[in-house]
């Protein structure tokens, strides 16, 4: 490599750089309405399509002019479809609509962009400091949030690469091209940033290792193999924002003296594949990847891999073995697979948020990196919180913020006037925290500490309905099916632990079942080959620790405390407050479990019920007479008629 | 295992045996032929697994292990109308196994499987990323939020009302046509 | 010659083998399923070989551990003792103990070493679950019975090693993972008939050749 000033890669990439803001001032200065469409999954889940859809026809159909910029996710997943309308001429500043469905959206054009009424009772907010609309800034999620990985996504349309040059992309890999790798590699070290798959471990010290090793050739891996039940953030960041990913790989790559790069996807991400592989092709387009990158000496390919999906696949190793073509089993460290990784060859295997980290911290240097975040975990952390929170979605967060702040004041805390009970942070290898944990600052050795793990960003908040057996089941019923089913520890032991756990929760424990639980998660985790193995009992032993009662409530008095667990509990109508002739339990019941009572009132047939809880929903709350009991036996005898019409037929 | 083929998927084998002849013989090539093999057929018949290992030149058993080993492969025919219930953990939280468990009972088939006409089949998916509307069930490409066990008659309801009327439909038209 | 120390005798091994290895070769027993010397990888999945190394806080696979000079080695504490005792019982609750029956009692490892650790072969405490299928008759000459399996995979390795490739494979995941030789009933370029690699080497009498009188 030549480091030092070159200024063929400046004069090339500022040529781009000169298109890419020529369109964006096209874009920006046009007095034409821009109508941007969060459209990532959870978007297009939450019916982004029929919201753009309702858009073209309306526009069409009235003949207004606007332009549709499809854009990424922001994160604000419980506002999905989310649309953002900048009508300059309006008057107004940009505005964030929430849950535009496509009705709202025939309404927003014909009453905004038609008669410049931005119809004030379905604003969120503005996205800029103004003097007519209060603006975004001022809600908790909006200003205590701080975007490092995610700063663009949700604001350019990630199938254009112009897009993201316009705000700064690529011009870090341009910079950085005239350095030498070891004064990147420095850079980074001194930022301290560390993995984001959810070990931890110093991404510089990582990058040096694979720099020293001796090789012909060497690889880079993007890992996108996400596959935490309820962590969706390497998905979105590869559906909003894929420039930055690659930008970070391509860095990496030159750093380490890599000319070849995989992108890991799941292939049950089909956007993320997509967007992915044509963000590849723009860039080699544009000659920031291919061979001799603006210029440069420089090659670099990159391939996208698709996952199958088995979750030990994110375990490197593993990861490895699939792309090979090979059953995705973990092999033993050492040898690492820095030392020897795919093909036999040195590979580096990074974190999709890890990579698209880099390029932010070497445009704004390492002491800015470090003025985020905490001393020893500096920078930003991405979470998507979901569960009994208002405000679920992704949220990226500088280290150190208290698990306090990040449920109540950015999430807006339990819904329904519900207590809290516990949070379950990092996933199915994570941990349970109950409330005294609360003011934990969340980086990775403080949660490490409490039992849980940054892992790889899910983060699950129960409220005082949620059964811990339960939850410490749903998890291990993950796990267990998901073991590669290589090592003996966890091919079985995770098998026992699952098995004990549904005993618990049918109401079928038996003496020393809390015990054995312990003891077998304790080995699984000392005796087990890797990763997922080793963290798999967490959920158990976190839980047994902090909700003990509750476990003992469900093998000692096979008695549900959170009336969650269904064999332990049971619905009944209080006839004190039941309405005679009312029906609505009985329209909705599933299973036709609801009888009347020779007084016109309801009962429920208890070898019928599945316990579902849509009686619970249905009754009307001047009533409120259905009742929710554990154990099962509380619930009083109610005389069933039988049905004459039935028996005369 | 051995269900029958339809002329269709026997067509598209033909189809895949030529598209494999332009793919590379390496053993990386395995996993990406499989979701090929799946992408057109939407599930991987044994015909075809011995295909893959001609063609790669290794013994069926292996690619077979490979398959079975990972959750995207399938070895049936789904259904015509796929229907998908997340049990990521958001759904889970809002009782969506209980969604499941309805969608069992009433087309009398467990999670995994087709129902014998080939009209239904029931998976469980893992997060599909929309936890904000849990619990959420998806039949064919449509995402229904907010699922609660007493909606789930009416969905299978409406999709075998719209069968018969395209039915009816075809009928007339084809009675018009004479 | 590397010298170290084990349970505090002074033994020595050859250069660059593994601890496991090195032990087994000095008379110095330690529980294992599925290593075998020859491999360049050791699986390292039945979990039974471990040890406490002086340095390292948990005990480790002596088949994951290359000896070197002066190790200070104990095959024999309450930590090791606890995982191989765990791992045995694991292993246990999913064989089908009915050694009166199984062409491996008295040469079987399970039985060796539930011996050497002074287990029960029928421990309490933990249910027992068994694989429907009691015996896979896919093979055209060898019957597998999954129930006594302990998927060491040595069958998979010493058949790629005879032959280049191999006829069993691990199919499935997780729990259900079993050997299989799928789609391998009609083929007829098996050498299986001449060579019996994999049932000479299976440690508990999981594949057995098929004779006259069980399959008529």
């Amino acid at each position: 490599m030549n480091p030092g000033k070159n200024e063929k890669i400046d004069q090339k990439f500022s040529a781009i750089l000169e298109a890419a803001e020529r369109r964006r001032k096209a874009f920006t200065e046009t007095p034409v309405p821009k109508i941007h469409i969060g459209m990532a999954t959870c978007g297009i889940a939450s019916g982004a399509l029929e919201t753009k859809k309702a858009f073209e026809e309306i526009l069409a159909e009235r003949n207004v002019e606007a332009i549709i910029h499809p854009v990424g996710c922001i994160g604000h997943c419980y506002a999905e479809p989310v649309v953002i309308i900048d009508h300059p001429d309006s008057g107004f500043p940009p505005i964030f609509y929430p849950e535009v469905t496509a009705g709202k959206a025939q309404m927003l054009v014909k009453l905004f962009l038609g008669e410049g009424d931005p119809r004030f009772e379905h604003i969120l907010g503005a996205t800029m400091e103004n003097d007519l609309i209060p603006s975004l800034m001022e809600f908790p999620r909006f200003n205590q949030e701080k975007r490092v990985v995610m700063e663009k996504c949700g604001h350019i349309n990630p199938e254009d690469i112009y897009d993201y040059i316009a705000e700064g992309g690529y011009s870090t890999l341009a910079k950085v091209l005239q350095l030498s790798p070891d004064e990147i590699i420095n850079e980074v070290e001194h930022s301290g940033l560390r993995g984001r798959g959810g070990a931890g471990f110093p991404t510089g010290r990582k990058w040096k290792l694979a720099r020293n090793t001796v090789a012909q050739e060497k690889i880079v891996i993007c890992n996108a193999d996400e596959g935490d039940p309820g962590a969706y953030m390497d998905r979105t960041i590869l559906e909003s924002n894929p420039h930055q990913v690659i930008e970070g790989m391509a860095i990496c790559a030159y750093a380490v003296g890599a000319h070849k790069a995989v992108v890991y996807v799941r292939s049950e991400y089909p956007l993320a594949v997509n967007i992915v592989t044509k963000a590849i092709g723009q860039a080699e387009e544009l000659g920031l990847l291919g061979k001799g990158i603006l210029g440069s000496g420089f090659d670099l390919e990159i391939d996208v891999f698709q996952g199958s999906g088995a979750f030990v696949c994110g375990e490197e190793t593993a990861l490895i073995r699939s792309i090979e073509g090979y059953r995705g089993m973990p092999r033993h460290r050492p040898p690492y697979p820095v030392q020897k990784g795919l093909w036999n060859t040195p590979t580096i295997i990074n974190n999709v948020k890890t990579l698209a980290s880099v390029p932010p911290i070497l445009d704004n240097g390492a002491a800015w990196y470090r003025d985020i975040g905490t001393e020893n975990s500096p920078g930003t952390a991405i979470f998507s919180i979901v569960g009994n929170v208002v405000h679920a979605g992704l949220v990226e967060i500088p280290m150190g913020v208290s698990l306090r702040s990040l449920i109540f004041d950015i999430c807006g805390g339990i819904p329904n006037k519900k207590k809290f009970k516990a949070v379950q942070i990092g996933g199915p290898s994570g941990g349970c925290l109950n409330e005294d944990f609360l003011d934990t600052p969340i980086d990775f050795d403080s949660l490490t500490e409490a039992g849980a793990m940054m892992g790889s960003g899910g983060m699950v908040v129960m409220d005082e309905d949620t059964c811990m057996v339960e939850v410490a089941r749903y998890f291990l019923d993950f796990t267990q099916k998901e073991s590669c089913g290589k090592c003996t520890f966890c091919r079985i032991g995770t098998y026992h632990l699952l098995k004990i756990l549904q005993r618990l929760t049918k109401g079928e424990g038996l003496d020393g079942d809390l015990e054995l639980l312990e003891t077998l998660s304790r080995d699984i985790k000392a005796g087990s080959l890797c990763g997922l193995g080793k963290t798999a009992p967490n959920p158990v032993l976190t839980s047994l620790k902090y909700f003990r009662e509750e476990y003992e409530a469900h093998v000692k008095e096979k008695r549900c405390p959170a009336l969650m667990c269904r064999a332990l509990t049971a619905f009944y109508f209080d006839l004190d407050l039941c309405a005679r002739g009312c029906d609505a339990c009985a329209t909705c019941c599933p299973v036709d479990a609801v009888f009347t009572t020779s007084n016109r009132k309801k009962g429920v047939d208890q070898e019928l019920c599945v316990k579902c809880g849509e009686c619970l929903v249905a009754c009307p709350p001047e009533y409120d007479a259905v009742r929710k009991v554990s154990p099962p036996n509380l619930v009083p005898f109610i005389e069933k008629i039988p049905d004459k019409k039935e028996e005369g037929r | 295992m051995l269900l029958d083929l339809t002329a269709e998927d026997k067509h598209a084998l033909e189809n895949i045996a030529s598209k494999l002849t332009t793919l590379k013989k390496q053993r990386r090539n395995l996993i990406p032929i499989l979701q090929m093999i799946q992408k057109e057929l939407d599930y991987l018949p044994r015909e075809s697994l011995k295909m893959v290992a001609e063609h790669l030149e290794i013994p069926e058993s292996e690619v077979y292990g490979v398959a079975t080993f990972y959750n995207q492969f399938r070895f049936h025919p789904p259904g015509k109308h796929r229907i998908k219930v997340c049990l990521g953990t958001a759904c889970h939280v809002r009782a969506g196994d209980i969604i499941l468990e309805n969608f069992e009972r009433k087309l009398e088939i467990s999670e995994g499987e087709t129902t014998p006409d080939r009209e239904f089949s029931i998976e469980r998916a893992a997060c599909v990323g929309c936890c904000a509307l849990a619990p959420v069930a998806i039949i064919g490409e449509t995402v229904h939020a907010h699922m609660a066990p007493s909606k789930v008659e009416g969905l299978i309801l409406r999709i075998a009302i719209e069968k018969e009327m395209a039915e009816r439909e075809k009928q007339k038209n084809e009675s018009g046509q004479e | 010659m590397p010298k170290l120390r084990v349970d505090g005798k002074e033994i020595e091994t050859k250069q660059g083998t593994t601890l496991l290895q090195g032990c087994l070769d000095n008379d110095i027993y330690i529980p294992n399923l599925c290593f075998l010397e020859s491999m360049e990888d050791p699986s390292a999945s039945c979990r039974m070989c471990f040890v406490e190394i002086e340095g390292e806080k948990q005990p480790i696979t002596s088949c994951t551990v290359n000896v070197k000079d002066d190790m200070v080695v104990k095959t024999d504490t309450p930590a090791v003792r606890q995982l191989q005792r765990t791992a045995l019982r694991l292993l246990l609750s999913v064989h089908h103990v009915d050694c009166k029956h199984c062409p491996a009692n008295k040469k079987c490892e399970l039985q060796r070493i539930a011996k050497f650790l002074k287990v029960g072969l029928k421990p309490k405490g933990l249910e027992r679950y068994l694989q429907e299928t009691e015996i896979d008759r896919n093979h055209p000459f060898i019957n597998h019975y999954p129930n006594r399996c302990v998927l060491c995979g040595k069958c998979v390795h010493i058949c790629r090693r005879q032959h280049g490739q191999s006829v069993w494979t691990f199919a499935q995941r997780g729990f259900d993972t079993v050997i299989s030789a799928y789609g391998e009933a009609g083929a007829s370029s098996l050498t299986c008939g001449k060579c019996d690699a994999c049932v000479k080497i299976c440690p508990v009498g999981a594949l057995t050749f098929k004779d006259v009188q069980e399959d008529g």
